[in-house]
């Protein structure tokens, strides 16, 4: 991958965050520590973004905004293996962290939208068991809003519609990037620092490379299936209803979560469960782990891995026994941790403002073009 | 509720199947014809679908989706939530309930004679009650339903999915066929035992004087059977009889909301869109400008208990309806529909005494029977489709 070097226009005014880490970094320039390339961000933009997820009006119901399931609190995830759903259902997934997913090129576990965060945020906002909004009703939402029609205003959007729904909430997620790992800072231990090379010579590093810790590939680890998936209909009803509108034969005997299957449906079945290689920063802040959270702290990620991983016939050829010293384990935990940095709580980056519980009426409505 | 509920009998249900005597309800009235007199409603056959016949097995079935919220988005919302057999199989404010997070922009329907109409909906949107319910299930502002979760939905019910193998031989239960079921049941819901249909079958006594003198009104001074006329009460054609627009979109953002949505719901042209400030009715059909605020002739039966009134409810009781025909379609502050063009001639000052009109208010109570309560049925439970010896056999 690439190393980019930091851009030149780091005092833009729209920027709004300052990667001071960056900066600092340099200063004490670890060999080779990947950098994530720094994002251009309109502040406007990002600002109004922030307010849209963080409004349960987004929803068909009104009941949960995209923070119900990616909590700041939780690295932009949940803290339970599998991610709420709309109301009325479960999910099937672990809820993805969001921090650098700006940064990525394909998105979700099993990788099935590789085109824009644009795409992904339609596809939350109108999916059935996720937010399940009619974007109509929602853009109307918007437009009742007069805090919205200024900010949308403001960020020269000009009148509140559903595209720039769409637009804003990515712009925002831009500034949800990784901010003071002891990685990009330069202050590993000497633990992690031996983790590091351990995570290089075991072959991690083949699956996990790059600035993001992932090559943007589907692999088969062969990680467990949350049996509560199926046992719970709430769940299940989810997965049936996901299943049946991928076009998956027999989607109601299915019995695994099919993973990147659903992008090329070989027809020897040989990548059902394979899953995208996950980013490896901010893994402090998003456990439990794995596509559906089977897997509970990081020593037990690397107990799996020393083991290796699970059981699948069509396991990939790189995941085999490590036989890992009990030190080696510790420093490679070590570095997992390091590669995690604060925590995106304040008000950069959470909408702490009331919404209005009410609507507010458009007055002189009878004069006034919709 | 009170000691009037009632069940509904089934013997009414399968009498009303059987014969039918041939009233005219569905021939189109030539001009200046006259209008199909009142006639007892189980003179008139159901019209049922060849593919979607009648069986007990099928009716139970369809009461048990009509009253089961998970038929809807966040399984809150039952298609019994704004057709409530307490407030008419219809909702007792002016605009429905909506969704949860939102409000409807029309008036409910009461479910009950409902499926006896040619089309569904105050402006006709849908051909049949097998079209008509996945409208309701799916609509941004009902049921918000999508049809991958709802049909996961049933197949997790195990009771469902015995239910929809017997019934139509489904391997899993499919939504199209929920919807088949639901229309049978409401097609079930009928009521042809009011005091005019014993009136009309032959008992004088079932009206009283006070009655008769309102009748001779309705078909003659007051002309009301130019267009609620027949078995059912109307001719179903679609007419702008001067209703005002709602108050509502004024005062309420929520309604303002749906407003909107609604006219890009119903395909408004973006022009349409910005100036729209009432509900164009017909029109969203036909995209013909004289059809604006044209809305189905309703049926009269069963109207004590499914107030308020018109498509968009402005009016509250029966005394304001029949004010406002006397004035010629125009509401006691002077406002009428924003499509003066389009108002029918036959809507014209009535010129009614109060006594007249005290007598016309007392026939209209005999479009009503008894009240016609359900209790809700115990709604059959979803089960994991799978055990964990099963999961845990999987070879991968
Ligand atoms: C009901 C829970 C829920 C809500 C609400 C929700 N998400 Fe998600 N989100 C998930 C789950 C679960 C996944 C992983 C899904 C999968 O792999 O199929 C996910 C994945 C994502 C991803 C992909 C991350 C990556 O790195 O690949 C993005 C981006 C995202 N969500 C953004 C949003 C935004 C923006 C909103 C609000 C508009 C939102 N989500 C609302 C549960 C939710
Ligand atoms: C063959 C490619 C491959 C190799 C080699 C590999 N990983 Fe992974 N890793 C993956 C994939 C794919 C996942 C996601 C699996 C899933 O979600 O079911 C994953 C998940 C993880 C996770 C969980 C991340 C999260 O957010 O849930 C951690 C931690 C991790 N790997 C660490 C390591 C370490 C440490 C090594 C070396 C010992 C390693 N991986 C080797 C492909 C690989
Ligand atoms: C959120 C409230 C709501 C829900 C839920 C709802 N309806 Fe309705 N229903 C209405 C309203 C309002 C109308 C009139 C709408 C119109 O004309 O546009 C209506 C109209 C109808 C009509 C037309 C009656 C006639 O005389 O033409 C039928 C039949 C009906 N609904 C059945 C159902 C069924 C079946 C369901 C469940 C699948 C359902 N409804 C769910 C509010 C609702
Ligand atoms: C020219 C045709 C026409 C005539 C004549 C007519 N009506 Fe109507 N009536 C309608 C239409 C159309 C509606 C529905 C209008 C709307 O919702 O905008 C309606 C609605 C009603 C309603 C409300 C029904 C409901 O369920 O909300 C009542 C009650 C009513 N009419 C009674 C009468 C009476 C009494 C007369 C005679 C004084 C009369 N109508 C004459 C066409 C007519």
């Amino acid at each position: 991958m690439v190393n980019n070097v930091a851009k030149k226009n780091t005092l833009r005014k729209s920027l709004l965050v300052i990667p001071l880490a960056f900066a600092m970094s340099c200063a004490f320039n670890v060999a080779n520590a990947e950098k994530l390339p720094e994002l251009k961000i309109n502040k406007a933009k990002a600002e109004l973004g922030k307010r849209l997820f963080f409004d349960k009006r987004l929803s068909g119901d009104a009941a949960i905004s995209c923070a119900t399931c990616h909590d700041p609190e939780k690295g932009y995830g949940t803290d339970k293996a599998l991610s709420p759903g709309y109301p009325g259902n479960g999910h099937f997934r672990n809820s993805q962290g969001l921090i650098n997913t700006a940064h990525k090129k394909v998105w979700l576990h099993d990788g099935r939208l590789g085109t824009s965060l644009n795409d992904v945020t339609r596809e939350m906002i109108t999916e059935d068991y996720i937010m399940n909004m009619d974007m109509r009703i929602m853009q109307e939402r918007v437009k009742q809003d007069p805090k919205y029609v200024e900010m949308f205003k403001a960020a020269g959007y000009g009148e509140p519609s559903n595209g720039s729904v769409r637009k804003a909430i990515p712009e925002y997620l831009k500034t949800l990037t990784s901010k003071n790992s002891p990685y990009d800072a330069g202050k590993m231990s000497d633990s992690a620092k031996a983790g590091e090379k351990v995570f290089k010579d075991k072959g991690c590093v083949s699956c996990h490379s790059g600035a993001l810790f992932s090559d943007g590939k589907a692999h088969n680890t062969g990680v467990p299936e949350n049996f509560d998936v199926f046992l719970d209909p709430m769940n299940h009803q989810a997965f049936i209803a996901f299943a049946m509108f991928q076009g998956i034969e027999n989607y109601m005997n299915l019995k695994r979560d099919p993973g990147a299957y659903v992008q090329w449906k070989k027809a020897d079945k040989s990548n059902m469960g394979t899953f995208m290689t996950p980013s490896l920063r901010e893994l402090t802040q998003t456990a439990p782990y794995m596509h559906n959270g089977m897997i509970k702290t990081l020593e037990e990620v690397v107990d799996f891995y020393n083991k290796g991983g699970g059981e699948d016939s069509h396991k990939d050829a790189a995941m085999k026994p490590l036989n890992l010293k009990d030190q080696e384990k510790k420093d490679l935990v070590a570095f997992l941790k390091s590669l995690s940095g604060d925590k995106l709580t304040g008000a950069d980056y959470v909408w702490s403002e009331k919404y209005s519980g009410e609507y507010p009426v458009i007055a002189d409505w009878n004069n006034k073009p919709n | 509720m009170s000691n009037t509920t009632r069940k509904i009998l089934p013997s009414l249900i399968t009498a009303s199947f059987v014969a039918c005597v041939g009233a005219a309800t569905t021939v189109v009235q030539a001009e200046g014809a006259s209008p199909a007199p009142l006639a007892p409603l189980d003179s008139i056959k159901m019209p049922i679908p060849p593919d979607n016949k009648q069986s007990d097995a099928k009716t139970e079935l369809g009461k048990l989706l009509f009253f089961d919220p998970r038929l809807g988005g966040d399984a809150s919302v039952s298609c019994s939530s704004c057709h409530d057999p307490e407030q008419g199989w219809a909702w007792a404010e002016d605009f429905s309930r909506g969704y949860p997070g939102t409000t409807h922009w029309r008036n409910s329907q009461s479910i009950i004679n409902s499926q006896y109409m040619e089309r569904q909906f105050w402006a006709g949107a849908a051909a049949s009650g097998e079209r008509q319910a996945p409208a309701a299930a799916k609509g941004g502002v009902a049921g918000n339903g999508e049809n991958d979760i709802m049909e996961a939905r049933l197949a997790l019910i195990p009771d469902y999915v015995k239910r929809f193998k017997d019934v139509f031989g489904d391997e899993w239960p499919l939504i199209g066929n929920a919807w088949r079921a639901i229309a049978a049941y409401e097609r079930t819901l009928i009521q042809t035992d009011t005091p005019l249909d014993k009136y009309l079958k032959g008992d004088k006594k079932a009206l009283n004087e006070e009655q008769l003198r309102g009748k001779a009104i309705y078909e003659g001074k007051g002309g009301c059977i130019e267009c609620h006329s027949g078995a059912l009460t109307t001719n179903q054609e679609y007419v702008n009889i001067g209703v005002p627009p709602s108050k509502r979109w004024q005062k309420d953002g929520l309604a303002q909301i749906t407003f909107r949505f609604e006219q890009y719901a119903k395909g408004q042209t973006e022009k349409g869109y910005r100036k729209a400030k009432s509900d164009w009715g017909l029109y969203y059909r036909t995209k013909n400008d004289w059809d604006k605020g044209k809305f189905r002739v309703p049926s009269l039966r069963y109207n004590t208990y499914t107030a308020p009134y018109m498509h968009n409810g402005v009016f509250f009781t029966l005394e304001e309806v029949v004010d406002f025909y006397n004035k010629g379609g125009i509401d006691e502050e002077g406002n009428t529909t924003l499509f003066p063009d389009n108002k029918d001639k036959r809507i014209k000052p009535l010129g009614l005494t109060d006594d007249e009109k005290s007598d016309l208010l007392a026939f209209l109570e005999a479009f009503s029977g008894e009240e016609m309560v359900t209790p809700k049925p115990k709604l059959p439970e979803y089960a994991p489709l799978f055990t964990k010896a099963e999961l845990e056999a999987v070879k991968k």
